[in-house]
């Protein structure tokens, strides 16, 4: 597997993964996705740790494939298109998000692991 | 005057987007296009989609190219040599011919004339069967310099309609309560919340982008529109301003001597560029001034596409002797690379696909916020006039005249681009002035589009015209398949990767197009509001664009 495929899906899965997990630490999003009057608590400050930490190995990953200077132009771009997928995965399918966020955090951590172990 | 700061931004970004929206969405349409623009002008040429020519090396690559122009303008002033690379796979030439004697009387051009070729570096064949078009170039041009007037008005124009963007983008940035607490809200089904949510979602999750090419936007054409920081500087001397701060290494208006001799040969000299720029660079151009004469002159310059400045460095031989006579742009001084990022960052002309999808769907992204910013305008404009038209009365002048353009620019423009690319497979190969014909047809297209939609802008007219661009966009692979060399599957199949994207992707705009006819469609007036939601059409234009 060469490194420009598993990069650029790296980084994207890890934003989107990361978004993901932003918008459920959010309570509206939350109940959303998991019934009324149900609540993050807790598990909010959680969510918003691992978000930022996917965001930031986006920015890591995105730095590796392009150089710093594109690489950040890069992860600008990587974070718009995942925020919007997950702003429409969101409105539109909210009780499958935390299906969706498993399944994302488990494509970018097998990238991740790709990407770095081989 | 007791409004508050956020009452008067929200003022500001109201009149500041609705004036230069119309024009803006042109700009954003045909400028988002730009960053395919190779790949459409490609596709637009079905005669080289066949030549799926080998990689070769530059330096044969360029062996070939010389050879060929030995042929064809031996005594031309100028060559100029662009080598293939991963987008663009023949090799692009252009050379001025030594001007012929003029008949007496006769008023001498203005500017010099170029001839042009594209050669197909496997087989140093030229590929000059292919049709005649603008391509790609004509959106791109489009996009600052407009149509059918002087460029200079056309980007007075532009430049004076993106300030107005800054200014739309700041003060919408100050207008939007909950930026982070509505980060990813969109509520569908909602009316004029919903058309909210799309603007406001379009708008924060690209900002970044919004911002970056509004601004480079006028930075690219700011020695236009703000002359007089060099023209202090440099007291008027606009030549030495130019030589400094675009140094293209050696002098550019050196005279031939008038003496033969041989040219050098290119090979060794680019094999010396690469050295000295480093690992992993690569010519990306050639510039051979006064060929076969004794004062020829050979400039080099790397490929770009690796980093973000718009300016490469070059470096110029001697084109008799291959003697090192200048780099140029090895370093550069702050403020030229500070404009060069600028300037690099608008083109985008980045070697990652990836990097350029991603603008592309940023584009996207903004085309829909300009789209849904007009349209918010008329659903808010139309609730004023809500018991008027429960008694059977009209709205205003400036709201019906408001959504004759949104139907004009919104629901029309789509079918004009599609309508350029039919025409360019199904107007007759060789007939005079193809490429203008073409152009023609695009305009004639958005012309009909815009005075239907004037005439009547009516819930029916944006099904109709969004239906219409769907389908044209949505058969663009069929067009292709029945006057190209070979269908979607084949392209795909055979790598031609620059022709199956534009397939698919122009499939997928039909695809959004008819969810947008699609939704306006099913949302049917309710009797209490006659044509309050008349001209309400798709928020699923906004996941269309997605």
């Amino acid at each position: 597997m060469s490194g420009p495929i598993v990069g650029g899906l790296a980084a994207l899965a890890s934003a989107l993964g990361g978004f993901f997990a932003l918008g459920l630490a959010m309570d509206r999003h939350y109940e959303d996705s998991f019934g009324r009057g149900s609540s993050a608590g807790r598990k909010a400050r959680w969510l918003q740790a691992g978000g930022a930490l996917g965001l930031v190995l986006s920015l890591v990953v995105c730095s590796g494939l392009r150089g710093a200077a594109q690489g950040a132009v890069l992860w600008c771009g990587v974070m718009t298109a995942s925020a919007i997928v997950v702003a429409l995965m969101l409105s539109y399918a909210p009780r499958h998000s935390a299906r969706v966020l498993a399944a994302t955090s488990t494509v970018a951590v097998m990238a991740l692991a790709m990407r770095w172990l081989s | 005057m007791k409004e508050g700061f956020r009452q008067s931004m929200a003022w500001l970004h109201t009149w500041s987007g609705l004036l230069v929206g119309w024009v803006l969405f042109l700009v954003f349409c045909a400028g988002t296009a730009s960053y395919f623009k190779d790949e459409i002008t490609f596709w637009m040429k079905p005669e080289l989609h066949q030549a799926a020519s080998e990689p070769v090396t530059p330096v044969l690559a360029a062996e070939r190219s010389v050879a060929f122009l030995q042929q064809r303008g031996p005594d031309a002033q100028r060559w100029f040599i662009s080598l293939p690379t991963a987008r663009e796979p023949m090799v692009r030439m252009f050379w001025n011919p030594k001007p012929k004697p003029l008949p007496p009387g006769a008023e001498r051009p203005r500017r010099g004339r170029f001839e042009n070729a594209a050669l197909d570096p496997a087989t140093g064949q030229p590929a000059e069967a292919a049709r005649e078009t603008r391509g790609g170039e004509f959106l791109y041009r489009l996009h600052y310099d407009l149509h059918y007037m002087p460029a200079l008005w056309a980007r007075w124009i532009v430049g004076f309609c993106a300030m107005f963007m800054l200014v739309a983008i700041v003060s919408g940035i100050v207008t939007h309560k909950r930026i982070f607490k509505d980060f990813f809200t969109f509520r569908p089904r909602k009316g004029q919340r919903s058309w909210l949510d799309a603007h406001n979602a379009t708008a924060v999750l690209a900002l970044p982008y919004h911002l970056m090419i509004t601004y480079t936007g006028i930075v690219t054409l700011m020695f236009m529109y703000m002359p007089w920081g060099p023209q202090v500087a440099y007291k008027g001397d606009e030549k030495t301003f130019n030589a400094e701060v675009f140094p293209s290494g050696g002098n550019r208006n050196a005279k031939a001597a008038g003496t033969p001799a041989p040219l050098v040969a290119v090979g060794p000299l680019m094999a010396r560029a690469q050295a000295h720029w480093g690992e992993g660079s690569r010519v990306g151009r050639l510039e051979v001034m006064h060929p076969n004469d004794a004062n020829a002159v050979v400039t080099i310059s790397r490929q770009s596409g690796q980093d973000l400045s718009s300016i490469q460095p070059s470096m110029t031989f001697n084109g008799v002797t291959g003697e090192l006579i200048a780099t140029a742009g090895d370093t550069a001084g702050a403020a030229v690379e500070t404009r060069g990022v600028l300037y690099g960052l608008h083109l985008a002309h980045f070697s990652s696909g990836l990097l350029r999808a991603l603008f592309f769907l940023s584009g996207l992204a903004g085309c829909v916020m300009v789209a849904t910013g007009l349209l918010l305008w008329g659903v808010k404009e139309r609730q004023k006039f809500a018991k008027a038209l429960k008694q059977g009365g009209r709205v205003s002048f400036g709201l019906r005249l408001v959504d004759g353009l949104n139907v004009a620019a919104i629901a029309g423009l789509p079918i004009a681009f599609a309508t350029y690319f039919w025409a360019n497979r199904l107007l007759p190969v060789g007939i005079a002035g193809r490429p203008q014909e073409e152009i023609t047809c695009f305009f004639a297209a958005w012309g009909v589009a815009a005075v239907a939609g004037l005439a009547w802008p009516a819930r029916r007219m944006w099904q109709i015209q969004l239906w219409l661009g769907a389908a044209l966009f949505a058969l663009v692979p069929l067009v292709n398949a029945l006057t190209g060399p070979g269908n979607l599957g084949m392209a795909i199949s055979r790598g031609l990767w620059s022709v199956a994207g534009f397939d698919l992707v122009c499939v997928g705009l039909g695809l959004a197009l008819a969810a947008a006819a699609w939704w306006v469609g099913k949302r049917k007036p309710s009797p209490a509001r006659p044509r309050a939601a008349a001209v309400t059409p798709g928020g699923s234009q906004m996941e269309a664009a997605r």
